[in-house]
């Protein structure tokens, strides 16, 4: 009974292969025109990399822990900082330069936008999947440098006249 | 055809006929009755396949032969995209520009480099004008251009211009503005 069924099923797939035939077109050589999408050569930019299973083949994709400086609190928080360089961006065109404080603040956001930026940028570009030493280093060296650039920043505020009085200055010049 | 209708009758008449036969043949099980007479038979079917490969590495391997999703240069060019591409570049170049600099001042001292203020005013106003008015030009494009795209995102992320025809606007006004503000910058 089951092998009489699988034959009936058969037999209906070869009758709808012959109506389907004739519309696959085929030049001289014979070749499909159906696939002439693919017909340029294969230039991958990023080759898949090695495949690897992890557990058995089923497995769910793992839900990462929740973390509060991640997701939507870590992404209000950019906003935040966003929102305010707006008036610190704007001030020093207006008044020439600013007040040693807020130039400080400045500095301040300035440095947690960036490493914010950096962090995505580093996020997108060294997948953890292709490149996970790179991406390690990577976060790393981006940690080092925000520690030093924090403290050259601190440095040129006290020792310094300021970003915004310099970049005026050099302007000017 | 004749085939199937042939034996879906016998089928038939084997069913209301014979009953017990037209179960124990179509379930292949056995009832309690024939377990109790020795009279079933057990039927296993042997592995037809003596493959014995690691089923996850057959898996590994056809994820190798999928087609990898393109890559950006098969995208026309288009102001949405392109914007916001520029956006990070002009972002990176920027902050990369403010690491570098605060880092070489921190480390000035050990180096012997003169990184202060005082100096970089003299040095810059050594330059032929040419030169001031392109490296000004060069620092205040990605300025301006952030600043104004940075705007254009905070937007967005309050649902606001968020079409395809604001987007395509509101991205050419930004690569406007920034650049007439970029050069009025630069011949400040």
């Amino acid at each position: 009974m089951a092998s009489f069924m699988r034959q009936s099923s058969l037999l209906r797939q070869t009758c709808l292969s012959a109506f389907r035939q004739p519309l696959v077109t085929k030049n001289v050589t014979g070749v499909s025109q159906v696939v002439a999408f693919h017909a340029s050569a294969k230039k991958q930019i990023l080759p898949p990399p090695q495949q690897v299973i992890q557990g058995t083949m089923n497995d769910p994709a793992p839900i990462p822990e929740s973390h509060p400086s991640e997701g939507s609190y870590h992404w209000t928080f950019e906003r935040i900082v966003s929102v305010g360089l707006i008036p610190l961006t704007i001030a020093p065109f207006a008044a020439g330069s600013l007040n040693p404080v807020m130039d400080a603040v400045l500095c301040s956001l300035l440095v947690v936008h960036s490493h914010v930026g950096f962090q995505a940028s580093i996020i997108d570009y060294f997948p953890e999947r292709r490149v996970p030493k790179t991406r390690t280093s990577m976060n790393w060296l981006l940690r080092a440098m925000t520690l030093t650039t924090a403290v050259g920043l601190y440095e040129f505020e006290t020792n310094d006249v300021g970003l915004t009085e310099a970049i005026r200055r050099v302007w000017k010049a | 055809m004749i085939s199937q209708k042939v034996a879906q009758q016998s089928l038939r008449r084997l069913a209301v006929q014979q009953p017990y036969a037209m179960r124990w043949s179509m379930m292949n099980a056995a009832s309690p009755a024939a377990i109790a007479i020795g009279r079933n038979v057990q039927t296993r079917q042997a592995a037809t396949s003596a493959n014995t490969e690691d089923p996850t590495k057959i898996l590994a391997r056809q994820r190798l032969n999928r087609p990898v999703s393109p890559h950006l240069t098969i995208y026309q060019p288009q102001i949405t995209w392109f914007g916001s591409g520029f956006n990070r570049i002009t972002g990176v170049a920027l902050s990369g520009t403010l690491y570098l600099y605060a880092t070489a001042y921190l480390a000035s001292p050990l180096l012997g480099w003169h990184l202060e203020s005082a100096s970089m005013v003299a040095a810059f106003a050594a330059l032929p004008v040419a030169a001031k008015i392109l490296l000004k030009g060069t620092l205040a494009f990605p300025f301006t251009y952030h600043c104004m795209n940075g705007l254009r995102h905070l937007g967005w992320d309050l649902c606001l211009g968020i079409t395809n025809q604001q987007v395509i606007k509101t991205g050419w006004a930004v690569v406007g503005l920034s650049t007439i503000s970029a050069i009025a910058l630069a011949l400040l």
